[in-house]
Order: structure tokens, then sequence, then C-alpha cells
């Protein structure tokens, strides 16, 4: 593959000057759907050389499925793509690294165990010189101040030199169009600025074009020249950086209408008169009258690769409320939820329940302190899909259903009949295989064994992802139910709409800790945009 | 031959009706091949007629009382080292360290039955006990590098095999461990007395009639053990969790390490019963290369059922008529090599046709997910470069 190679053809000599007037890059009306869910509705972007530009939005705004389609891994339903002002049909991303778009992906693709330049080169075909790769990825690092030894190996270097690696490995291909998914949620805040520092180079020297899929406020006012702000599925607003601020795209990020719908939140929700307001300060009194169950304090923990999960995180859950854990996904949520399944063990800080110290990372303490946990991922944390529907209802408690050594099937048998009955799980049989079972009925099982234990506190992650509407509708009463018969429920998710919904208080995580926690009938939308965007608010 | 091929498919096939078919059919070719190979290589290297191999096979097997009273004694450690392998599996273990955990049961098992004041059950129990011990311990060590170090299981009780050999050869090359004592000055060789007739597991029948050692219905009784207790105890519950999804074990409140390091070093314990087994039942005193690849055997005996105790029992005796016949096979003349050979190739066709069926089905899956793959969400290789 002699023909990737660093010297630009034509490109660089159109750098430096006033931008041309054609877009690099330009989407028009590019709508996706899948099923019924539509990720983009007529969307329109156009990026001009010389540009970095923002697309910012929540989890599910459709930023990454835009991008997606501009790098042909799908392919739009309706609407067009034109590069340099050409119409362009992007069938795949072979056609798409053809027409110089490249992407660095939020999830590495590089290999531990091989070398920076055998990554670098991965993929290309024909004969491949080592010597000339190894000082390819020298020079392309020097230029742009991306410094990364070729010759060492993956699994040895840092995240944020893996992502050197990432980029490094786009550049090589001399692209005119670059996207970052998310680049900074795995870097540390001198990585982020420095990686900055390069894509500024890389638009002003040689004029491509970026675009930065974010959902930090503050990055994007800093790198970027112009903003795209996205929310479900369609472009809400477009600023040139320059003149917009913080509080503002937090308010277009998260949206004014927010729904209202269930009765819970209609009771907590936006005060409408005195009241009202007047009810939900009583309310307000009662609860923050009750005791603390559940209390975090000062958790930290890190990865095995050493990235910073928790950091800090200080919460308190009330009996008989619903804490919403708001914030955009990778910002410490799955860490809290293993943390609660005593999976991850915390390098500092404390977990109590009831007043009284768990150990943590000690597999079944929580539960026996009375931690029910929903888990984010079912399939991995929440059953065991080879075993029977009667088994896994009974994972955390076989010795209730025991007689001696052995377990009692008929008891067992028994219990599983009449949580079947009560949480409406519909299954063949109870000795029917987990495997077998929608996504909304595993999902019952799980919350019937939760509840079944009797538990002081529940915990639920993403306890609706991936359900049909019927099965959100049960998860959500049960939740509400949970709270209102005292138990302490902490809901983990992204769907601020969930949140809003069930929650009568509201915090915010962002990279491992609590931006704020707010009453729900407190909650402004723009606060909230800002604690989501990294800001304290 | 055709009897054989009945008993072992029909052990094996879980599922039913065309599934069951297919598995018939697939053994069948399978061993026919095995058998066409073998007759050819006979012809190929020996004067001998591929025919009277085959028939020495089946004399030295299942043709007479005697015969299939060995093939019995054969299968009875593979069946106990396999109980325990199984044990080992269903938690997520891959243990394959049972020939070096059977040489130090059998080694303590010596000790023991030589140094036992009295014979009789006492000291037949007592030998058994501490055989199992002596598997517990070897698999204990790997057990502990696992659970504290997080040295792999696989790699760490396999080389502890090694060990284990040579620590059998110190101590039937000592005088003052196990090596045989010298009767008025008589050169002796590596290799521990002859334990007392008393200490030896009972015989039922005699030569030339049908006759076999006791230990065969210890091995039938430890199979309806882990039976009951894989699937209907609570510590089997635990271990099934763990196996099938630990992640979820874990959350569940169950102790990787508590009930994996226990799971493992049962399947110690079971390797060090089997050897007990071979040295009061059949062999009688130690030597080196007393296990005989047992160990190894037990191993593809619990590969081969898949997990289900009781599907052992078939697969241990077709194993037991392998040996068996083998051994007589050998004893006509033909080359040592050539009998490993042939059994070899059986014991491959009797692992191919499972083998196979997975390959199939996940080739069926993969070309599945990739259509789906396709008609949706690509994955994330974009980094290709233009043609």
């Amino acid at each position: 593959m002699a023909s990737v190679v660093n010297e630009r053809p034509s490109g660089a000599a159109m750098g430096g000057g006033s931008p041309p007037p054609v877009a690099a890059v330009e989407l028009r009306g590019i709508t996706k759907r899948f099923g019924d869910v539509v990720a983009c509705d007529a969307v329109d972007l156009a990026v001009a050389r010389g540009e970095i530009h923002g697309l910012l939005g929540q989890n599910g705004a459709g930023k990454s499925t835009l991008m997606k389609i501009l790098l042909g891994l799908h392919n739009a339903d309706a609407g067009q793509i034109l590069v340099s002002g050409r119409p362009v049909v992007v069938k795949d991303p072979l056609v798409a690294a053809s027409m110089g778009i490249a992407m660095v992906h939020q999830h590495f693709s590089v290999i531990g165990a091989l070398r920076v330049w055998e990554n670098v080169t991965l993929g290309e075909r024909g004969r491949v010189d080592p010597k000339r790769a190894a000082r390819h990825v020298r020079e392309i690092g020097e230029r742009y101040g991306l410094a990364v030894d070729p010759q060492a190996r993956i699994e040895d270097l840092t995240t944020g030199q893996r992502q050197r690696v990432e980029i490094i490995k786009c550049l090589r291909r001399n692209p005119d169009i670059l996207v970052l998914d998310e680049p900074t949620s795995v870097l540390t805040l001198a990585e982020s600025q420095d990686l900055f520092g390069v894509l500024r180079r890389v638009v002003q020297e040689e004029s491509r074009a970026v675009v930065l899929i974010s959902h930090k406020l503050d990055e994007v006012l800093h790198a970027t020249d112009k903003v795209t702000i996205m929310r479900d599925g369609a472009v809400v607003a477009r600023h040139r950086t320059a003149d917009t601020d913080a509080s503002e795209l937090a308010r277009e990020m998260v949206g004014r209408e927010v729904s209202l719908r269930s009765t819970a939140g209609a009771a907590l929700g936006v005060v409408v008169d005195d009241a009202a307001a007047e009810a939900d300060a009583a309310a307000r009194a009662v609860r923050s009258a009750r005791e603390v169950v559940l209390a975090i304090d000062d958790a930290h923990a890190k990865s095995s690769d050493g990235r910073r999960l928790l950091d800090g995180l200080t919460l308190d859950v009330r009996r008989g409320e619903i804490l919403g854990l708001a914030g955009v996904e990778g910002n410490g949520q799955a860490a809290l939820g293993l943390l609660l399944s005593s999976v991850l063990p915390l390098d500092r800080g404390t977990v109590s329940v009831s007043g009284e110290v768990v150990r943590t990372g000690k597999p079944g303490a929580m539960l026996r302190a009375g931690v029910g946990v929903i888990p984010e991922d079912r399939h991995e944390c929440g059953c065991v899909l080879d075993m029977t529907v009667a088994e896994n209802l009974v994972l955390a408690d076989i010795d209730t259903v025991s007689s001696g050594v052995f377990v009692n099937t008929r008891l067992m048998r028994e219990r599983a009949a009449e949580l079947i009955e009560r949480f409406s799980i519909k299954t063949p049989s109870p000795d029917t295989l987990m495997r077998q079972l929608s996504g909304g009925n595993q999902q019952r099982v799980v919350i019937a064994r939760e509840l079944s234990r009797g538990p002081k506190v529940l915990v639920a992650a993403q306890p609706t992802h991936g359900l049909d509407v019927g099965a959100i509708e049960f998860v959500a009463e049960q939740l509400r139910a949970a709270a209102d018969a005292g138990v302490a429920v902490l809901l983990i998710s992204t769907e601020l709409e969930e949140i809003l919904a069930l929650a009568d208080r509201v915090a915010v995580i962002n990279s491992g800790r609590i931006m704020g926690v707010l009453d729900r009938a407190d909650v402004e939308l723009e606060r909230l945009g800002l604690m989501l965007g990294g800001r304290a608010a | 031959m055709s009897k054989l091929v009945g008993l072992f498919s029909g052990a094996v096939s879980g599922g039913r009706g065309r599934r069951v078919g297919l598995y018939v059919v697939l053994y069948a070719l399978a061993i026919l091949a095995a058998l066409a190979l073998s007759a050819l290589l006979v012809v190929l290297a020996t004067d001998a007629s591929p025919w009277s191999v085959f028939k020495a096979m089946y004399d030295g097997s299942l043709r007479d009382g005697a015969a299939f009273g060995l093939s019995l004694d054969e299968a009875t450690p593979l069946l106990v080292v396999a109980l325990g392998t199984i044990l080992a599996t269903r938690c997520g273990i891959i243990n394959i360290g049972q020939e070096g955990q059977l040489i130090i049961g059998a080694t303590f098992a010596t000790w023991v039955a030589l140094e036992f004041p009295g014979g009789g059950f006492p000291a037949i129990a007592a030998t058994m006990l501490v055989a199992a011990l002596g598997g517990a311990l070897w698999a204990g060590i790997a057990a502990v590098l696992r659970f504290t170090r997080k040295v792999d299981v696989v790699i760490s009780t396999l080389l502890m095999n090694f060990i284990a050999a040579e620590v059998v050869s110190f101590a039937v090359n000592r005088a003052y461990l196990l090596r045989e004592t010298s009767v008025g000055g008589q050169l002796t060789v590596p290799q521990s007395d002859r334990i007392p007739e008393n200490t030896r597991l009972p015989r039922i029948g005699h030569f030339p009639d049908f006759n076999v050692s006791t230990g065969v219905f210890l091995a039938i009784v430890l199979t309806a053990v882990i039976a009951v207790v894989v699937v209907r105890t609570r510590w089997g519950f635990r271990l099934r969790m763990l196996g099938m999804n630990p992640m979820a074990a874990a959350s569940a409140g169950v102790s990787v390490a508590a009930v994996g390091a226990t799971a493992l070093i049962l399947s110690g314990a079971f390797a060090g019963v089997a050897g007990g087994v071979m040295l009061t039942g059949t062999a009688f005193r130690l030597q080196p290369g007393f296990s005989q690849s047992v160990g190894y055997d037990g191993l593809l005996v619990a590969l081969i059922a898949r997990g289900s105790p009781i599907a052992c029992v078939p697969v241990a005796f077709f194993f037991g008529v392998l040996r068996a016949g083998g051994g007589f096979l050998a004893s006509t003349g033909v080359p040592r090599y050539l009998v490993n050979i042939v059994q070899s190739l059986l014991v491959l066709a009797a692992l191919f046709p499972p083998v196979f069926l997975g390959l199939r089905e996940r080739r069926k899956q993969l070309a599945r997910a990739r259509a789906a793959a396709r008609m949706s969400d690509a994955s994330v290789d974009t980094e290709l470069v233009p043609a």
C-alpha cells in the first residue's frame, strides 16, 4: 500500500487561508429508523474545512447514529450526503475511507498484544515494511505532537496513549474529515487538553474538517468553532461557539418538554399553584425526616487498568423515596451498580446500610445487608440463562427453599408459581430455561426475585433498558410500589425522562462524583443540564 | 463391535428423535472409519491380519466373564477420575492435573497400606481416605495458587503432573521412604513393597470365571452421590450457578473462591481415590509409571460425557474395554505403539460426533450473526484502507 503516505497531494495546499465556500461534508435530511424508533429525523449538518464542529447531545440523541451513517456503518433511510459539494453514496466503511472520512471510536479497536506500528498498519493490504511504518508513526507523532513509541506494545500504554494510536491510525490515512466520538470520556484533563491542541493544528494548518461528538459543555465551549445540538434524533439548535454559553447549551441539550405523564411525576412535578406547592413542601418535610438507609461516603475506586471509576462519590438514599441518579453513560453508573452488587471493592470510602458499614467487594455482603440489585446488564449479572425460571427466582435465596443440604424442589416450585402469578411473568412453566423468555419477562423474573427478598434498599440500574412499553410501565409501577412500601430506591438511569417521572429527588453523576442533588420540585432544566455537562451548579 | 456403538451412542446422546438418530449414524461412521484406518495400519506395519487384531481386542475385553471383569476393573478408576473432573468443570474450573493427583493419592495410600497395623476394613478405609487426602492436597496447591495469586489452573495442574511423577520416582528410590525392602541382601528395584493381602479390596468371583474388584461398587456409589450432589443440593446449585454465570453467582452471594477451591480440591480427592482403587484393587504396589495415563483418560471420559455423571458410566466402560482389549492385543505380539494408535483412533472416533455437531452449530450461528449484522448495526472494524 505504497499510496498511503503522508504527503498530502492537494489538500495541504489549500490550507491556511480562508475556508473554501463548499462544505467539506454536508448531510441533508438524514433520517434513520430502527423499528419504531426514529434515531435521526431529517437531520441537516454541514461542516466546513478548517473547522471543529461540536455535536452535542445526551445519550440517544442520535449523534452517534448520524456519524455512523456518514461512516457507512449504517445506511440512511432517507437523505443525502455531499462530500465537497458532490453527492455521494456511502454504502460501507470502505467507501467512506476512500472519500477521506475517518472516525476515532469511543471504544478503541486496537489489539493489546501487538505493537503500535503493527496496529497502525493493521488492515492494510500488500507488503508492510516495518521500518517504514515505524518511521511514519514517529513522523506523524512529531508533526501533531502525538508522541508515542512505535515499538511499544499497546497493552503497556495508558488509555490516553492508546487513543493517540487510534488517532495516528486515522491521520496516516490522510483523511479530509475526522470524526471523534466522545474522545475525552477516557482521558485525564491534561490528556484532553493535549488532544484539543492536536485537533486545532489539524484544522488550522491542514484545513481538515473535524466533528467532535460530546456531551461535555466545557469541552464543546473550549474546543469547537461551531456547535450543533441534537435531541431525540433532531437538531434543536446551531450556534457559532463564540456566540453561546454553557447555560444556553445546557437548556438546549436537556430540552424543555419534560414528561409529566405519570401520577408520581405530576404529584411532585413542576409547581403549578400554591396548594400544590404547600403539599409539596409538606411531602418534602416528611421525606427529609425519614432516616437514611443507604449511605455511600467518599467512595473511590479504580478499574483494573487504572481508570478512575468512582472519585469521591457521596450519596444518601432515604427510606420510602426514589432517588434518581441521572448522568450521561460512562460516568461511573456501572461502577456504582457493581459496588452495590458486592462485585467492586472500594479503595477508599464506605457504604453503610441502616447505619451499619458493609464490607465492599465481599460476595453476598450487600445482599445480606438488605441491598437488592436489578443490574444494568441482566444477562451478565442478573440471571443465569441456562438455569430454569424457578431456579433463577431463588438464585440468592436457595437456603430458604432447602431442607438440610438438599434443595427442596417442591418448595422451590411453589415459590416460583407464587412469584410468576404475582409479577405476571409469562413463561410456559417454572422449569422453562431463562434463555427462552423474552427480555421483558426476564426482567420481571429479576425484579420478582429482588423484591420478594424484602430488601431495605433496591438499586435499579437502567431497569427499562431494551424493554417494550408494557414492560416499562410494569417496572415503573413496581419501583413506585416498593418506595411506597418503605424501600429506599436508587434508580440509576441515563433516561432523564424516566428519572423525572419517577424520582422524588434527582442526583447527577459526572466522572465518578455527584455534581449535585435536587429535590424533584426544584429541578430546573438549565441547572440539570449544567450538572450533566460536568459543571457544578 | 456394533453392540459397543449402540451402547456408547445411546449413553451420550442427550437429544431426542432426529438428534439421537444423527448421533448413532455419526458414531457408527466414525468408529467404522477408525477401525478401517486401524486395519490398514496393521496390514502395513505387521504381517498379522486386521481381523485377528480386532478379534484379540474383543477376546481381551468382552468375550468371556474374565475378560469382562478385566474391562470393569480398568473402567473403575477412570470413572472415579471422571466424576471428580465433572465437579470442577461444572463450576468452570479446568483441572487437567488428575494424573498427578492420582499418583500422589496412590503414594499416600501405599504408605498407609504398608504401615497400618492389622488389615481388613479399617485398613482399606484408612487407605482410601488418605488417598483422597493426597489427591486433595495436590489439587489444593493449585487452588491456593489460583485464588490467592491468580495462577491459571490449567497451567498449574498440568505442570504439577510432572512434579508428581518425580515425587513418586523419588519416593520409590529411597529405602527410608517407599523403596521395597531388601530380603537377605537381594537387589531391589525402584518400586514399593507389595501391600499386604488384607489391605487389598476384596474380589468377587474367581478366574477363569467372571471376577472383578469391589472397587467397581465404590465407583457406582460415588457416581450416584455426585449425580445427586450436583443436581439436588444447595452446594450443587451454587456450583452450577458459578459455572454458568460467575458474575451472577458473585452478585447472588456465592463466593467464587470458596466454592471454586472446594470443587477443585474435591476433584483432586476423587483422582486420589482412583489412585487408591488402582493400588488396592489391581496394582498392589507403587512403581514409576503407576498411573498408566488413567488420569488423562479419566479427563477424556468426563469430556465425552459432557458434564453428566451418569453418562460417565458407559463412557468409562468403553475406555475400560479399549484398555483391556489393548492389553490383550499387546500380549499377542502386536507392537505396543500400534495398540496405542488403534486405541487413540477409537477415542478420536468417540470424540468426533459431538465436536462435529458443535462446530456445525457454531458455523450456523456465525452465519446468522453475520447476516443480522449486515442487516442493521455493523461492527466497528471500519479501519480499512481503500483498495
